[in-house]
């Protein structure tokens, strides 16, 4: 079999979810903080966990896996909050959050892992397509669509 | 009369918010209201004005509509075609120099046709503080009727 060749390196984070991981660009989160008291948003989207106070900001913190409509973890002990900088075109003070299960794992990328299959992948316009790493499918988020949810 | 960037601080079954003072509101005492003996229906009170019933709602932490007995207070917000009214446990007009208040955007679908609910926030350390976006409080306080 012939072996993908090998480019730029990519730097990468693994984001540890409940059943699956994603795959984002470690440049696209702020900071990874620990889980902590979620204030909770009235009405808001059954996805929306809540806030946390974070500098000076309420950063709003997404369950990932609600989004792909499958139950809403509850906190576990060593769960993190990925504090993500705004998205294109937002203001500068919109980070939002993501909760995940454990600590993010940075992953280098070169060009050489090979996708997930479209079989293999979630049926959620959040997830764009996925890389094979170690023999692990991860998943990389749709960033137009996940704008879309978070701001209609 | 309060200054326009100063804040009042409603404490409703355990959990507090602020209202800007922009908003307009009036703050009546719980005796000065008649309140609904009917355990049915959303109205916890009424505040009379001229030959109009203002309607005061009691809301849990959620923001839904409950009934308990340890409010105090009723805010009534300024508003078209008259004004509407919660009651809280505990309001606090809080100093101007003691709150500074953060943008903040909820995300998902606004829940009310004024949009969301929420447009600031008090952020101490790890405590968060949301702040009414009046409008659209109002609009979700007009919502609610009168109930069965």
């Amino acid at each position: 079999m012939k072996a993908r060749r090998a480019g730029p390196r990519l730097h990468a984070l693994e984001v540890p979810l409940e059943g699956m991981s994603l795959l984002i660009p470690s440049a696209s989160v702020a900071e990874v903080v620990n889980l902590s008291t979620l204030t909770a948003v009235p009405f808001s989207e059954p996805w929306l966990l809540g806030v946390i106070g974070w500098r000076t900001l309420a950063v709003p913190v997404v369950s990932f896996e609600a989004l792909l409509g499958a139950p809403t973890p509850g906190g576990r002990a060593g769960g993190k909050i990925l504090i993500f900088y705004p998205m294109s075109g937002r203001k500068d003070w919109e980070f939002y959050g993501v909760l995940a299960t454990a600590e993010p794992r940075p992953q280098a990328l070169d060009g050489s892992q090979p996708p997930v299959p479209e079989a293999g992948l979630p049926n959620s316009s959040y997830i764009a397509s996925g890389l094979k790493i170690d023999n692990r499918s991860m998943f990389i988020p749709d960033l137009v669509a996940l704008q879309k949810a978070f701001y209609p | 009369m309060a200054d326009p960037n100063q804040y009042l601080r409603m404490q409703l079954d355990g959990v507090s918010y602020l209202l800007p003072s922009v908003a307009g509101f009036t703050i009546e005492q719980r005796e000065n209201l008649v309140t609904n003996k009917s355990p049915d229906g959303n109205v916890v009170a009424w505040r009379s004005v001229r030959s109009t019933r203002l309607p005061a709602y009691c809301l849990d932490a959620n923001l839904r509509v409950t009934r308990h007995q340890q409010w105090h207070r009723a805010v009534f917000l300024d508003a078209k075609p008259q004004a509407v009214g919660l009651v809280a446990v505990e309001v606090q007009l809080l100093p101007r120099a003691e709150t500074v208040i953060s943008p903040f955007t909820p995300l998902g679908l606004p829940p009310t046709r004024a949009g969301h609910l929420f447009s600031g926030a008090w952020v101490t350390g790890n405590r968060v503080i949301l702040v009414f976006n009046p409008e659209a409080l109002t609009s979700y306080l007009q919502s609610l009727g009168e109930g069965a």
